[in-house]
Formats: C-alpha cells, structure tokens, sequence
C-alpha cells in the first residue's frame, strides 16, 4: 500500500505567487494513496528538510513528491534529506511546478491546475518506484590536459604540484601557445616569454608531467574518472632520446624562405625546424610539406649534419591509448582572418598588419629582434594608426561579441612603439575604451596621458596607399566630422575566434559549444569551468575570449575541480543505469550502435553444448550514463531504465 | 530457354549438388493471377517452381524463421531488388549471414521479366548502388500527389479514414520481412503502451509506430499493402518514411550489409535543424 508524501514549496513569490499552493495540497490530499500533502514557503531551507524527514518517520511514507523548482536544483537536496530520513533517495520524486509552471504561466486559475496535474502525475510515478543503490567505479588517477598555453600549463603545473600525474598534450611541436609570441603584457608591461618560458621549462621537467608535444587527441572514450583516449603522437622524424637540440640540422637546412607560424609570417624559418629559439622541447621537427627529401628524395643534409644521428625519415606516427580520469580542454583560440576588411587592405598592403603580428615585431625574439620595423622597407615608422574592434562587435561582417583584450593590448602596443620610437606618433580608431581589470583603466590612461596615444571615437571606413603612405579615412565622432590620416603602418586589432577545427574536436571529445566554437560551460555563473560533459574541464580562451590573469585564474579552477575528483578512491554513480531483457532482445543492435558511451555489448547465448544459439544486447553498468538513447530505439522494448521505466513513465502520463 | 526453365535448372542443381538445403520460390495461387510461396527441399519439387511477372512478394522473409540458418546450411531464394535489398538489411541488423543465402534475382517491368546476375548478396552491389543513384524522390503517384496537396487537417482525416478501417489483424507485421522482433512492441501488456481494441486511436497508435520502426528500412516491396485485408494503402506511409530517410540523412534502405540504421547511427555531419 502506498504512502506517499507531498510537499508543496511556495519557492518565497517564484511559485506561491502564481499558483494556489493551498489548492493543491488540497487536491492532492485526497489522491489515492497521498497520506501526507502540506505547504511551506521554502522547503529547501533547513526547517523545511527537517519537516520533510519528520514527516518520513513519523507517517513511514514509501516514497515522496516535492512539488517545487527543477529537480536540475535541489533533487540532490531532498534525496540526500530522504536517506537521512531512512528511505532509499531513489523514492523521491520532483514536480517540477516552477519553471514549467509558475514561471510560464500569468492565468492563476489554470497554473494552479497545471500545477495539480503535474504533481499527481510524480505521485503516480513515484508508486512504481523502486529502491536503488549507487554504482561505485573506480577513478584513473590521471588528468589529461589537452593544449601547452599558458591556460594548459597552469592547470597541468597545478595538478602535478598536488601529487597527481598528468599528461600534456600539446599539437604544435612546443610547448607555450599564443603566450610564447606575445612581447610585453599588459598592465604591467613585463616580458611575455620571461614569464612564460620558466613555466614551460617547469611543466617539462616536472615529474608528475608526460609531455606530449606534437601530438593531437583523436578520440575520448568512457566517462568520468574512466576515460579511455586515444592520442596520435605525429611523427618529428627526430629521436626526442638522441637529439641535444644543438641546432646544426637547421643551420644546414638549404629550404629557408618558409614563412614562420610563429612569428605569423613575418620571419622565416627553415624545413627542419624549431618553431622558437626557446621551444620547449628543444628538439626540431622536419616540416614534410616543405622538407626536400619527402618530396624528391635527396638532400639529407641534416642527417649528414647530425652528429648523433637523431634523425631518421621513416619514423612514423605513433598512437597511445590512455587511461584518464579527468580531461581539462585549454585548447586555446585564433585571431581571425582579417580577410574580410577588403577596405582595410591586410594582405594587400604588407604595412596593414594585425595585433598578433605587431607582437611579433616588438617582441625581442622577433624577426626584427624587437625593434618594430615596416614589413615592407625594413624603415621605422613615424605614425601607426591602429584600428580597434577588427572584426569584434561588428555582426555584420565580423563576430558580434568582443574580444575583450583589444582594447587593452591596443594600448600597450602604443605605449611600446613610443617606448621604442621616439618621437612616434599614434593614433587610435575605437568604439569604446573597455578597461574593466585590476590596473588596466589606469593602463589606458598612461597611454593616453603619458605616451600621447591619439584616440578617436569612431570606425575607419577605407585604408588605401597614397605616395608611399597609408592613407586612414575615418569618423570623429566626438568632433562629429571624417578625418583622414596619414600613416606608416595600420595594425588592426583583430578579434579572437577559437580554434578552426574547435567545433570538430567538440564533437570528438563530447562536449558543448555555442554558435561560434566557443566551449559550452555547465553554467555561466556558478559552474563555469566545467564543460556539459561530467569530468571534462574548460580552461583558457577556448571558454570565450579571455586574457592572460582570466585564462590562468581558470585554469586553477579547473585543476581544483580536477583535484576534487581525485581526491577519493572510487566514485559514486547514480544508479539510473539501462538493462536488457534477454528473452525478448531481437540482437540488431540498434542499441549498440546508438550508445553514445559504448556502454552495450554483444552477448552470445549458448546452449549446454557451447553453441551459440543467439546473440542479445548487455548493458556494462560501469559504462552505461542513463541517458535512454538506447530504450527510445529499442523496437521490441527490450530495454528499461531503472528509475525511468517504462512502467513508471506510463503511469506518469496517465497521471496527467 | 525461358527464364523459368532456366531458373528452375538452376535451383535444381543447387538442391542435387546439396549446395542449399532449401529453395524458396513462387508457385501457383489459388487463382490463375496469384502466388504463392514454394518451398522445395528436393529437386524433385522444384517442378512447382513458377516465375513470371506476377511473382510479386518479398521472400526474404522467411529466411528469419527461427532455426533456419542455424545449422549454418545455404538458402536459395528467388528475389526481386527490394528483396535483395532486405537481405542486405537483415545481414547489417544481425538477424542472418548473407553468405547462408544464394539469391536467384529477377526484375520485372510490366510483364517482361529478366534476370539478376549474381548469387551472393554482395554480387548485387553494384546494381543496388545504381537503383538508389537513380531513385527519383518525387517518382510520382497520384495518390501520393494527392496527400502532399492536402492541408495537415485534411491529411489527417484521410489517414483517420484509412485507419479506421484496420481491424488489428496484424497481418502488415507478418507480412514484412523487417518484422522479425520475437516479441513485438504491440504484445507487450506492462504497460499497453499502444491500444489493441481496433478503435481508430489504437490503430493510429499501431500504424504510426510501425511506420517508425520502418523508417529507413523499408525497401518498399508492398509486402504489407498486399497484405492488408480492408486495403489499408500502407505503402504511402512507408513511401513517405524512406523519402525523409533519403532527403534528411541521404539513406537509402538496404544499400549494403554494413549500412548502419539511420535512427541509431551519428554523423558528425548529420543535420540538426530539429535543434532550435
């Protein structure tokens, strides 16, 4: 015989004030089996769990319906306040009668009995359902960090210093992301990669970090604390043991004129290669694009070069399967293509650069070795103009969001050219001066007041080339007139995008992404570093735009999440798993094929000689995350989910 | 030498030589212009054997009757290209081995009928990749022109109509060779999700699932049309199925052992526009 509990929650205004709490408790009062049905304005608060268990104990409920928020906010609340209590917290069932309900509806009279439908539809589930223990499964004590920015190192130096292992997992041949090619950072203008490189050196040498550069993740398998992921370690043609990173392979290199990745462009590098001076590892890779052996199969110059004999061409891509108990995505962004600013001549002419590229030049590891030079002549600028919002904020042609660090990486670079040319002139196209950060309005000021940078308010509509000069044609806005100037060099402030292949590798990894590529958070505000996906964690500028103090601040709160998943032996797992009935399963594994988690195996059935006498579909309870995608396919309705059946859900629709 | 001699040899070898144990053919019906399924296990009864143009249903069928297969042993069947089409997708859900079945194919168009080379499904491929390039999604029926025309109220009462006429008999599922499930959805009693009084409710609920079911596996072979003993034109439903299979996924029912089914297989490239 059931006895079921209801507990209606005001939720303060959310739900009292546009529901008649009172009429249903008073229609749930007298449903079949309801021994208790009572109101109160906030059941989660304490007292309010405390009348919920008391109500358990002294009336010995057999299952319960809060009729409250979604079960998304407190079903852990009042499931955990069941068990105190003594029942299973797999009897507790949520109404939800706030966001599909109150929230929704402005007609009092029919919210209510929206609300009355809802609840007696839980009571009728809750009937059928039945006691259910968690899962425990064991947890890989390993997190893979997946990119070697500044976002990836800090959360894989984080994790490691806390004792647990991790891998790093880099795609490009070094360590150090867009950080290693940045010159000076904003607002204290201190040397980018002299803050950097000891990091990297420090994630490589630590002894709980397996660094794998050069190598991109191809597949994630499992779940939570046991994933299982697939990572392809693209072949350097040189021995990583052997080779001392001395340099005379490229020396020797007779292909030079490439153009440097790392330095966008504006230097040049060689087939085999180190992508910078301070890579990390120190060890070049060979370029097989560009590379002369791979394609007429002469030249080894490099190998005769070698003293050690580290390089050898048939070395080939290697695959490592891992077990991991925790991922962090710091995967990073790109600046976009500023392609579409035909007006703005990038491409067109060589002195319309972007920020990144500008970086480069005032960077002492630069092609120019810091001193910041014209592309085209190799002279020294006496006037840059620098466009702001390239491609933020613009719907139109660009992104609609803003990148949030143009503003204040457009400043910086002012204050550096003057630092460097003295005498040198700026001026500054913007929309607005967004300078929200510890020191960074204080940082724009000092450019405006202390180095003269010229701001006008407004876009620039055309750039074009007039007797050796870019000529700018903008809008004051403040002035409310056009202005035209003349300048040496144009840097556009060009918007951060994310990684080209970033909505691909969200697929392969299983997580969220918005319109633009941008990783999903499980939550904007309260859960911001975890992805939709449990046990995956975002860090850096693959989330959204995001500078350096934002990108390291995250990535410690990733390695935090990370380390709290470690920090037991073996994790709980709700017990809303699927199963199969054996008997009447066709074996067409439909259901095998539709599990997202590969949690659905073939089972032979034998006979008592051992012969196969049919095959039907099991279901790993380790694996399986309840989801249900299997049950929906299932045409002869082989598969159930415990505490979804299909029992209780067809009573929870003839309940309505 | 006609096709049916001809065929007939063939078949006759097959069950002398002991390469099949069984041959499921055509033989006369109860009416000059009907047929019915023949099953010879001698060469004897192969004489029964009839093929002409009126040779019409889908076969495939009965190779999934329980045990069949199992002793590992080879099937002669005779099919048309919808059938060898279910045979491809019987081998990709797991219900037979394809290398059990040696197919003895034919095509008919109007009242010719020729030949389909081959004996192994995979000898087929080819042939059923050119039947799915070639498949024209408006090839047009007039009654299908018809529904496509009506306003969704008016649709609806057609199929109301239609519907109401079904009597539960479910001779469609006995009908279909993709019916195979040892126990199907509509016996289950715990709970009766779908209602088996033949009331016009219940019988949308059975139809349309079954319509679902089907979806990118029906090879449109009329089995169930020809079936329906109140004339039910069951085909439109399954015909509009395999349309929206082919237009939203670009999958044709049956074009290989392996294909995968449309419902329970992910592409990256899938489209998502039920995704607001």
């Amino acid at each position: 015989m059931a006895k079921i509990g209801v507990f209606i929650c005001h939720c303060g205004e959310n739900i009292g004030g546009r529901v008649d709490c009172s009429k249903i408790v008073e229609a749930l009062g007298e449903h079949p089996g309801v021994s208790v049905s009572v109101e109160y304005k906030y059941f989660c608060s304490d007292p309010g769990q405390e009348s919920v268990k008391k109500a358990i104990r002294e009336n010995h409920l057999t299952g319960i319906v809060v009729a409250a928020c979604s079960p998304r906010m407190h079903e852990a609340t009042f499931r955990k306040a069941c068990a105190e209590a003594g029942l299973n917290p797999y009897l507790c069932e949520i109404a939800n009668i706030r966001e599909q309900c109150s929230w929704v509806h402005s007609d009092k009279d029919m919210a209510t009995e929206k609300a009355i439908d809802i609840t007696r539809s839980m009571v009728e589930k809750v009937k059928l359902n039945n006691n259910l223990h968690p899962i425990e499964v064991p947890v890989t004590r390993r997190a893979m960090v997946i990119g070697g920015g500044i976002a990836g190192i800090q959360a894989a130096l984080d994790i490691a210093n806390a004792g647990q292992e991790v891998v790093l997992v880099e795609k490009e041949p070094s360590l150090g992301g867009h950080m290693a090619q940045l010159s000076e950072t904003f607002p204290t203008l201190d040397c980018s990669q002299c803050i950097m490189t000891p990091r990297m050196v420090e994630a490589a040498q630590h002894p709980n970090i397996t660094l794998l550069t050069y190598s991109e993740v191809e597949k994630v398998e499992g779940y939570i604390g046991n994933f299982t992921v697939r990572v392809k370690k693209k072949s350097r043609f040189v021995d990583m043991q052997t080779c001392t990173g001395c340099g005379d392979c490229y020396t020797k290199c007779p292909v030079k004129k490439i153009p440097s990745e790392f330095d966008c462009g504006l230097g040049r590098r060689t087939a085999i290669f180190t992508p910078f001076a301070q890579s990390v590892p120190n060890n070049p890779i060979i370029d097989k694009d560009h590379c002369i052996y791979f394609k007429n199969g002469k030249c080894q110059l490099c190998v005769k070069a070698c003293k050690f004999d580290a390089i050898n061409f048939t070395f080939q891509d290697e695959y490592l399967d891992l077990e991991i108990g925790a991922i962090v995505v710091a995967t990073g962004f790109q600046v976009q293509d500023t392609a579409m600013y035909g007006e703005y001549g990038y491409g067109k002419y060589p002195d319309v650069i972007t920020g990144l590229q500008f970086e480069r030049l005032a960077s002492a590891s630069g092609p120019t070795a810091g001193k910041i030079l014209r592309p085209s002549d190799q002279k020294e600028p006496q006037h840059i103009v620098f466009i702001q919002c390239a491609g933020s904020r613009d719907p139109s042609k660009g992104v609609r969001y803003c990148s949030k660090i143009c503003c204040m990486y457009t400043a910086k670079h002012a204050m550096l050219y003057t630092h460097k040319v003295h005498g040198g002139k700026t001026s500054i196209f913007y929309m607005d001066i967004r300078a929200g950060g510890k020191g960074y309005d204080e940082f724009t000021r000092r450019a405006i007041e202390e180095d003269e940078a010229s701001y006008l308010r407004g876009r620039v509509s055309k750039v074009w080339q007039e007797n050796g000069k870019l000529m700018v044609r903008g809008v004051d806005t403040l002035l409310g007139r056009p202005v035209e100037v003349e300048a040496d060099m144009v840097v556009l402030a060009t918007a951060m995008v994310p990684q080209p292949g970033a909505k691909e590798f969200a697929k392969t990894i299983g997580i969220g992404y918005d319109e633009y590529g941008f990783y999903n958070e499980a939550h904007l505000k309260l859960r911001p570093v975890e992805s939709s996906t449990a046990g995956i964690f975002l860090a850096g500028a693959c989330q959204s735009p995001k500078d350096i103090p934002d990108s390291v601040a995250q990535a410690s709160a990733s390695a935090s999440k990370v380390l709290a998943l470690f920090s037991k032996d073996r994790l709980e797992r709700e017990p809303v798993i699927a199963s199969c009935n054996e008997a009447t399963c066709a074996g067409c594994w439909g259901c095998v094929l539709a599990c997202p988690y590969n949690a659905i195996e073939k089972k032979d059935i034998l006979d008592r000689s051992g012969k196969v006498i049919k095959q039907v579909a099991s279901v790993n309870p380790g694996l399986c995350q309840g989801c249900g995608t299997c049950v929906t396919f299932c045409r002869s309705n082989s598969i159930d989910l415990a505490g979804f059946t299909e029992k209780q859900i067809f009573a929870e629709v003839m309940g309505l | 030498m006609s096709i049916e001699v001809q065929y007939r040899d063939r078949a006759k070898e097959l069950l002398a030589k002991g390469e099949v144990k069984l041959v499921i053919g055509y033989g006369g019906g109860s009416t000059p212009n009907r047929r019915r399924p023949v099953f010879a296990s001698s060469p004897e009864e192969v004489d029964r054997l009839v093929l002409d143009s009126l040779c019409i249903a889908n076969l495939s069928g009965y190779l999934v009757t329980e045990g069949l297969l199992s002793d590992e042993k080879k099937v002669a069947v005779f099919l048309r290209p919808e059938g060898i089409r279910s045979i491809n997708i019987l081998a990709a859900e797991n219900q037979l081995n394809a290398d059990q079945v040696v197919i003895l194919g034919f095509e008919t168009a109007g009242s010719d009928i020729r030949p389909l080379e081959g004996g192994n499904v995979l000898d087929f491929s080819e042939f059923i990749v050119t039947l799915s390039e070639n498949r024209v999604v408006s090839d047009s029926d007039p009654v299908i022109d018809k529904l496509e025309n009506m306003s969704a109220q008016e649709r609806f009462s057609f199929w109301q109509d239609e519907f109401s006429k079904c009597i539960k008999c479910y001779a469609c599922r006995q009908a279909c060779p993709m019916c195979y499930c040892r126990r199907c959805i509509v016996d289950c009693n715990q709970p009766q999700w779908i209602n088996t009084s033949a009331h016009t409710l219940g019988n949308f609920e059975w139809n349309i699932i079954r319509a679902f079911h089907l979806a990118g596996r029906c090879v449109e072979c009329g089995n169930c049309d020809r079936a329906c003993p109140v004339n039910i034109p069951l085909r439109l439903v399954n015909r509009r199925m395999a349309v929206e299979a082919l237009n939203s996924f670009d999958h044709f029912a049956g074009l290989s052992v392996t294909q995968e089914p449309v419902l329970a297989s992910f592409k990256k490239d899938d489209t998502e526009t039920f995704i607001l």
